[in-house]
This record gives structure tokens, C-alpha cells and sequence, in this order.
């Protein structure tokens, strides 16, 4: 079966983690636990008739304790990069951490996940922002927590991959 | 290995492997019960393939090894799943050791839940400093729009009385604000003088409506009273203890103050001008030049910056003209966007 790398990324409590588990287990937990260090999943998905095998490498978030490894990248065939809509910040540290990608495995497929949107309301980000972001790269509003697009997050990812 | 080794070993949970050729390695110590459930009990064995994060690691290991290097590369933590832990806590490092390669695994155990505790914590912490920033924000822009409100009220009740259009009075605020950005104000200062240019003839509420809305040209003692609005303005909006208030206060008493100090109220020169005034003088005249007035057809740009030019050094600040210039486009933009 054919194997694939993606990983997922962006600033930390951002839901990366809560998007896998319901990706994988259909489970969610309200409740918020940092990840320290790197945790890999896997999943079958089926694109046009081809089943791949998807390691999901879940890895820790940027902040002020934790910068993104590069050697964690290695053989990635794309990457999820996932915002909290409800954090102005978390879309600097996705734009900053895409660039940082880019110059690591150049131009791999990316999706972003505009996630928390169970919590629409609350969103507060840049409109403007969010226009730039929606015309350079595939954007899905996504909840972990209700399990919207979810699952269309993972398979439009692995339709692009190569 | 020596008992104490051996027992050492034991205590850190670590085990210790050297490798061989061609992916093999060979345990040098006790195997623990989570390496066994994962690698299984052989003391020579192929590595590679039984961990997704250590089969990575491994070709950092390599690289590491192959430079000569003498510190320890860390894998960082990662989590395995083994029989009987679906997360199990590990952490790789590699070692050279004369030509001995060395890697060892060790399960973190505790200390692994301690460091996530701290981080927990810590987050929790950076989380909460966010949110603030976010109320704050929220509430300076609460504070803004009232602010925003209160002067467009203001210049409402004035236009009671003036005849300037609110679009003249709007583009003053933006094409003021476009200054700002270009002498590389903060954002407060920029929105500040957003909001307080458009007040600048505020002043003209205190002037009689037979000199105020007189058709035609004032005589000297009609102008004398003209020239008092800057004063009123100044006194309308003076004492605030509001940045922005005070500001629209220093625009409103010095904006027909000249550069080389022939201008009213206070025949204030050059830099004792506020800098806010005298970017109000420019923009003002500019947007006056370039559109119709009941009493007169739109000047075209060319003809209307000519006119400018020839005034600099006496009424204007000859660098800010010149910043006006060098930003004429973003000017240009605001007058397409904001029509009469």
C-alpha cells in the first residue's frame, strides 16, 4: 500500500491534535493538553480507488518554548497548517511557519484548517488577512469539536499529494 | 558491562545500543520491557522499521555520527506505541564514542509527564496573556469608534453651519492619516489624526452667518472676525484630556499658521508649528485646489501642485510638501475613493 507523510502544523492550542484524534479516533476532548515532543498516527484513505496509508505526524506548536524542527519535515509528502480562528496571533505563526516549510520541502500540498468553527462567533481575525491567505492556499473552516470538514480536510490533502 | 553499569542503566530506563553494519545493532545492555515489546529480545537486530520518529532520527543519527561531532544529539521526545502503553515516552540520542557509534533509547517516564505539566502551565499562561491582548484591543477599538463618533457629530452640528461637504471633511482625516503613515507614526498616532484633521474648522460654528455664508469677497474688518475660528476651534476642543481631542485642538488653532511665520492666530514659525497643523495645511488647500466649489471649477493637479509649490518655504513646511509629493498616488487614491 502506498505510504504517506503529512504532518501537521501551526502555534500551539490551535486544535492539531483534537483534529487528528477525531480524524482517527472520532473522538473529542474539550479540554486543552499541550503535546510535547512528536506523536505519529495513522490512517487508511481512499483517493480515486488508491488506498494510502497516512502518517500523520503530529508535532508540538510554535510558541516561546517549542520552534519547529526542521529534521521532523524529512520525506513529507504535504502538510496540514491549522489556525484558530479565534486567535489573531495563530495566523502570524501559521504564515511564519508555512514560510519556514516552504524553504524546508519547497512546494509540498498544503491545506489550511480554519479551525474552532464551532466558535464562529468569536472568530476575531483580519478579514484582509484572511483574503490573502484564501487566495494563495486551500482553505477549509474546520471543527474539530463538531467534526466539520474534518474529514474532508485529510482527503483533499491527500489528493493532492503526489 | 559492569554490574553498577548495568544496574545504572536499570535505574534511567535507558538502554544502550551499538551499531554495527547495515542497519543492525547490537543491545549492550538488559532490554526493558517496553523495548522488548517494540524491538523484540534478539541482542543484534535491524533497527530500522518498527519506529516511524527512530527510523527519521536515524538519518540524523548518521549525519551526526559521520561529522566526528562529540556532543550527544538528542531525537527530542516522541511517542511510541507498545503493547501494553499506547504512549509511551521515548527519547533517542546518539553518541560517538571513539569509533564506537552509540545509540541509546530511554523511556522518560515520569519525567516526560512532569515536562508536559510545566509546558501545560506554561501555555496556559501564554493562552491567558493572549486573551488579554484581545480584550485590550477590543476595548481601545470600543474607545475608537466612540471617539470616531463623537467628532463626527461635532464636525455634523458644524456642517449645520459650514458648507464644506463631509467628503472634503473625510478625505482631510484620511489623506492626513496617509502623512502620518509616511513619517512612520504608531497606529494610535496615525488614527489619532485620522479623526481630529476632519475638525480642523470646527471653529468656524462661532463666526456670524454675515460674514460666515457672505457671497461674496470679506472686507478687512470681516476677515479680521474670520480669523478668529481658529481660536474658537482651539477653545472648543481645549483641555481635553483625550490624545485625540488634544491633537484635533492643536490642528484646529494652528492649521492657517504659516511656515515663515506670516499666518494667524499666533504668527507661530516653522517647527513651533505642531507638526499635526501643518500637514492639515497642506492636505487642506490641496483637496480645496483640486475640487469645485460653488464659486469655483476643480483646478486640475498639475496647475493645483504648482500653485502649492510656489507657496512652500512661505506657508508650507517645505519636507512635508515634499512627503506629500513623494505620496501623491496614495492622495490620488483617496480623492478617486471618496468623491464629492
Amino acid at each position: 500500500m502506498l505510504q504517506k507523510k503529512i504532518c501537521l502544523l501551526g502555534a500551539f492550542s490551535v486544535g492539531k491534535t483534537s483534529l487528528i484524534q477525531r480524524f482517527v479516533s472520532s473522538l473529542f476532548d474539550d479540554k486543552y493538553l499541550t503535546t510535547v515532543g512528536v506523536k505519529i498516527d495513522k490512517k487508511i484513505v481512499t483517493v480515486d480507488q488508491q488506498e494510502i496509508m497516512l502518517m500523520i505526524w503530529d508535532l508540538a506548536g510554535e510558541d516561546d518554548y517549542n520552534t519547529l524542527n526542521k529534521n521532523h519535515l524529512r520525506g513529507a509528502a504535504g502538510y496540514i497548517l491549522v489556525i484558530d480562528g479565534t486567535r489573531p496571533k495563530s495566523l502570524d505563526v501559521g504564515l511564519a511557519v508555512h514560510d519556514k516549510v516552504k524553504e524546508a520541502l519547497g512546494d509540498v500540498p498544503v491545506v489550511v484548517a480554519l479551525n474552532k468553527a464551532d466558535l464562529i462567533d468569536e472568530w476575531i481575525l483580519d478579514a484582509d488577512q484572511l483574503a490573502k491567505l484564501e487566495e494563495k492556499l486551500p482553505v477549509l473552516r474546520t471543527s474539530a469539536k463538531t467534526g466539520d470538514n474534518v474529514e474532508l480536510l485529510f482527503s483533499e490533502l491527500a489528493a493532492r499529494l503526489q | 558491562m559492569s554490574t553498577i553499569t548495568e544496574a545504572v542503566l536499570t535505574k534511567l530506563d535507558k538502554v544502550v545500543l551499538t551499531y554495527v553494519e547495515d542497519g543492525y545493532f547490537e543491545r549492550e545492555n538488559e532490554a526493558h520491557s517496553w523495548f522488548l515489546e517494540i524491538w523484540g529480545d534478539e541482542k543484534k537486530f535491524q533497527l530500522i522499521g518498527f519506529s516511524e520518529y527512530l527510523d527519521n532520527f536515524i538519518v540524523d543519527a548518521i549525519e551526526h555520527w559521520n561529522s566526528g561531532k562529540v556532543e550527544v544529539l538528542s531525537s527530542g521526545p516522541f511517542l511510541e506505541q507498545s503493547a501494553s502503553n499506547p504512549e509511551l515516552p521515548l527519547e533517542a540520542e546518539a553518541i560517538s564514542i571513539g569509533t564506537s557509534l552509540i545509540l541509546t533509547i530511554t523511556n522518560l517516564g515520569e519525567s516526560y509527564q512532569q515536562k508536559l505539566d510545566l509546558l501545560q502551565a506554561a501555555r496556559h499562561n501564554l493562552l491567558s496573556n493572549e486573551q488579554l491582548e484581545i480584550e485590550v484591543s477590543k476595548r481601545t477599538a470600543t474607545i475608537r469608534q466612540r471617539e470616531a463618533e463623537i467628532s463626527g457629530r461635532l464636525i455634523y452640528a458644524a456642517g449645520f453651519r459650514d458648507e464644506e461637504t463631509g467628503s472634503h471633511i473625510n478625505r482631510i482625516g484620511l489623506y492626513s492619516a496617509a502623512m502620518g503613515r509616511a513619517l512612520g507614526w504608531s497606529q494610535f498616532a496615525v488614527e489619532d489624526i485620522c479623526t481630529a484633521a476632519p475638525m480642523h474648522d470646527l471653529g468656524k460654528i462661532g463666526i456670524p452667518d454675515n460674514i460666515l455664508k457672505k457671497p461674496g469677497k470679506l472686507t478687512d474688518e470681516e476677515f479680521e472676525v474670520m480669523k478668529t475660528h481658529p481660536k474658537i476651534g482651539a477653545e472648543i476642543l481645549g483641555d481635553s484630556e483625550i490624545e485625540m481631542i488634544q491633537v484635533a485642538s492643536e490642528i484646529a488653532a494652528s492649521h492657517h499658521e504659516n511656515w515663515d511665520g506670516s499666518g494667524y492666530p499666533a504668527g507661530l514659525k516653522g517647527e513651533t508649528i505642531p507638526i499635526a497643523a501643518r500637514i492639515v495645511a497642506i492636505v487642506d488647500v490641496y483637496d480645496a485646489l483640486v475640487h469645485a466649489r460653488v464659486y469655483k471649477p476643480a483646478m486640475p493637479e498639475e496647475e493645483a501642485l504648482e500653485i502649492m509649490a510656489s507657496l512652500v518655504g512661505n506657508k508650507f513646511d517645505p519636507e512635508l510638501f515634499q512627503l506629500f509629493l513623494d505620496n501623491i498616488q496614495e492622495m490620488r487614491d483617496i480623492r478617486t475613493n471618496i468623491l464629492d
